[in-house]
């Protein structure tokens, strides 16, 4: 049908888009490395491959391009595809258009956690000091998510009004309790503070050995219920009506959705914005259908946030700004223009 | 070949208890109309049906199966539900929101299919709504909406249609057409429907029964018109209504006159009468009216009278069906008649069972009550009693009762006697 063969265009352009810009996005950086040794680069380091692409680079140009760029551009990726699809997600569970992937308080849950990791120094005690803030900072987001959740939940219904008052107060809860940690911080409080503004600072391959597998997952998972969701914003009892089990798919969607949360939050810390506006975006774009909308906003998320990251990079050398604050500044405007000229945001 | 069966259904919102013990069946290629007054419970028991709230006592069977057992997506396979008006802020298409009615039958991963499309294009031709298919449904009209969401019902293949006041705030053309297409629906398809109307006239011409909800229960159910007389509507709707065959579509039309509302006595002035068989209905209903405070006399449980003044909450002395008057009632009678400052005998007929109530008249006149004496027609052509009546009428009539020859005149008497008798 017509349909679906505009959506596998809209999808192919939306890869090819995605490579474009994490080339790029790989590229660019205080030192300079033009796109096509970047991608030679990183084809050497897949084993068949490296014994036909000749060494014409130096082993310092290597380092940066895999040491640092890569994971750094492969974890903006990540939490830009979880970000996105929970947003996604989100929206239409909550049908209101202001939830965003941090409804449920996994930010600041996270938020604590980490901060706790960094005034404690937990990573020099007991363990690898590499895991220890996202490690804390998901045992603070999925906590959050569990505590907010036996909250709201009534008998064996979980209505999402109360889901969405008990995730304001959770995370107001838990949002001064990070301010008393950064009270009490000292010299600590410059590292918690940029942690919270949202970042890819301290990006690592093996924080993105967990998170992709993860992210896949759960894209998989959201992937399958798309025709639900489609069916859920018609309301509730419709959806009963059609055969959709609500409460089931609800309490998986919130799971899910909060766990790619809780990872992409903790290996980027707080990243604003993206999780709101790109499912306004696609929609505009792609329509309301969920089985177009869950893939393109994953990538067109990815996308967006790799190019925020690599403006946070270079915009004011050598300082890398956090990324949090390119994709609130960015995408404030750009929704605000949306706004106006559409005229009316629709979930 | 019955379809869709509810036995013995309670629902409960809480604690609160709106639907109690509901029982009737619908058979295929029927269309039933539930009716009934808001807070009836009408969604409510089609919420019950469509495994929306699950009833606390009682079973919803669809073709012999429990819906609370069946998996959501086989009940959805064979029963679909048209819900009351809604809104629908979204881009989707007029023809995507009719194929999600394919989706109980769709795969988890599955694409709706050429099949599915065939199915979703023949339901919106029934509806007459295929020209629409490329619409945004947030662009259709009201009734345009309501027309694809039958078409989403449709696409669902169901053989139960539950519809939820299908034509409310539609224009009568758009009524008129939705109604036909239901029923050519059910008959062509050998559907089973089910729908919820406020407008009992549209139920009236379509229906081919009617179920009547009264606070909860079934008031009453059967063929639309025996369900929908004058007694049971007025009853129910607690608004007094006339009941006519229509000369042009020759259906049932009922047109609501005025609000039965509870009147306050407005008079202090009590008036008792004494009646039996609907000789005095017309004169409790107006003396009701005008605020007197009114109490019957004895009379027996399935009279006309009787249920009149239940029905207007007038106090009153019953007697069983076809009983004699027993010295029980009888005292309780008098009781009354000695709390009363007026008391009024209507053109009632006397036999030996009711002779009791001539002499709580009597009664009345040796107290010193003032008594009227509604006379419209000779005493010896109501006299069953072989003159026993007649006798006691007389003595009646020559200790000073007022004689009237028709109950009409009561009131503007009675005004009369009031004046005279209030300042004292």
């Amino acid at each position: 049908m017509k349909k679906f063969a505009k959506w596998s265009l809209i999808l192919v352009s939306l890869s090819i888009f995605l490579l474009f810009s994490m080339g790029v996005a790989t590229a660019i950086g205080p030192m300079s490395i033009p796109v096509d040794k970047a991608l030679s680069i990183i084809l050497h380091q897949i084993p068949p491959l490296d014994n036909f692409i000749p060494v014409r680079w130096t082993s310092a140009e290597e380092s940066v391009i895999v040491q640092l760029r890569l994971p750094r551009v492969l974890s903006a990726v990540i939490v830009g595809v979880a970000l996105s699809m929970a947003g996604v997600a989100f929206q239409c569970l909550f049908r209101n258009p202001m939830a965003d992937p941090y409804v449920l308080g996994v930010a600041s849950g996270a938020g604590f956690g980490a901060s706790l990791a960094m005034i404690l120094r937990l990573g020099f005690s007991f363990f690898g000091a590499i895991y220890a803030i996202p490690f804390m900072a998901s045992i603070g987001a999925i906590s959050t998510v569990f505590l907010v959740y036996g909250i709201a939940k009534t008998g064996t219904e979980l209505p999402v009004l109360r889901l969405l008052l008990a995730g304001i107060a959770v995370s107001s809860f838990f949002s001064a309790l990070i301010s008393v940690i950064m009270a009490l911080a000292g010299e600590d409080l410059h590292t918690v503070y940029m942690w919270l503004l949202g970042g890819f600072s301290l990006s690592r391959w093996e924080y993105i050995y967990i998170a992709a597998p993860t992210v896949i997952m759960g894209f998989v998972i959201l992937y399958a219920f798309a025709k639900d969701f489609n069916i859920i914003l018609l309301g509730e009892e419709q959806a009963k009506q059609l055969g959709v089990e609500v409460e089931k798919v609800k309490k998986t969607v919130l799971i899910v959705s909060s766990v790619i949360t809780a990872v992409a939050v903790s290996i980027s810390g707080i990243i604003g914005f993206i999780g709101l506006i790109i499912p306004h975006i696609m929609r505009i774009l792609v329509g309301p259908d969920h089985r177009i909308l869950l893939p393109s906003s994953a990538l067109a998320g990815a996308t967006i946030l790799v190019l925020c990251d690599t403006i946070a990079r270079n915009v004011i050398r050598p300082i890398t700004l956090p990324t949090g604050i390119i994709t609130t500044m960015l995408g404030c405007p750009f929704f605000i223009y949306l706004l106006k000229k559409t005229g009316k945001i629709r979930i | 070949m019955v379809i869709l069966k509810v036995c013995g259904v309670d629902c409960y919102y809480g604690s609160v208890k709106v639907l109690e013990g509901v029982s009737f069946s619908v058979n295929a290629g029927e269309l039933v109309g539930l009716l009934g007054p808001n807070g009836s419970g009408k969604t409510t028991l089609l919420r019950a049906i469509s495994r929306t709230l699950k009833p606390k006592v009682g079973t919803v069977l669809l073709n012999e199966a429990d819906v609370y057992n069946m998996k959501s997506s086989d009940v959805a396979k064979n029963m679909a539900v048209v819900p009351q008006s809604s809104s629908l802020e979204f881009e989707f298409t007029a023809l995507d929101l009719v194929l999600m009615g394919r989706h109980p039958h769709m795969r988890r991963f599955e694409r709706e299919d050429r099949t599915d499309l065939e199915i979703a294009k023949e339901a919106m031709k029934l509806t007459n709504t295929w020209q629409l298919a490329e619409k945004p449904i947030n662009e259709l009209s009201g009734g345009e909406r309501q027309l694809v969401m039958i078409a989403r019902a449709l696409a669902q293949n169901p053989k139960v249609l539950l519809l939820d006041e299908p034509t409310s705030h539609l224009d009568a053309n758009n009524q008129i057409g939705i109604m036909d297409l239901l029923r050519k629906i059910c008959k062509e398809k050998g559907i089973a429907a089910l729908a919820v109307f406020h407008d009992f006239n549209l139920a009236a011409r379509y229906c081919d029964s009617v179920i009547l909800l009264h606070k909860g229960k079934i008031f009453a159910l059967g063929k639309t018109d025996e369900v929908l007389t004058e007694e049971n509507v007025s009853k129910v709707f607690s608004v007094e209504v006339i009941v006519r065959r229509h000369p042009i579509t020759n259906s049932l039309y009922i047109v609501p006159i005025s609000p039965l509302q509870e009147i306050i006595p407005t008079k202090n002035f009590k008036v008792h009468v004494i009646a039996g068989g609907g000789t005095g209905a017309p004169l409790i209903k107006i003396l009701y009216r005008k605020g007197y405070y009114v109490t019957a006399g004895v009379l027996n449980l399935l009279d006309s009278d009787y249920e009149e003044c239940s029905m207007l909450g007038i106090p009153t002395v019953g007697e069983a069906p076809f009983s004699p008057i027993t010295n029980e009632n009888h005292e309780k009678n008098l009781g009354m008649v000695n709390q009363a400052d007026i008391v009024i005998l209507s053109n009632v007929c006397f036999g030996h069972g009711n002779l009791k109530n001539m002499e709580a008249v009597l009664y009345a006149v040796e107290r010193g009550k003032k008594v009227i004496i509604v006379e419209e027609t000779p005493i010896q052509q109501r006299d069953f009693t072989k003159g026993k009546a007649e006798e006691l009428y007389m003595k009646l009539k020559n200790s000073g009762a007022v004689t009237v020859k028709n109950y009409y005149e009561v009131p503007s008497l009675l005004k009369n006697l009031e004046n005279e008798l209030s300042p004292s």
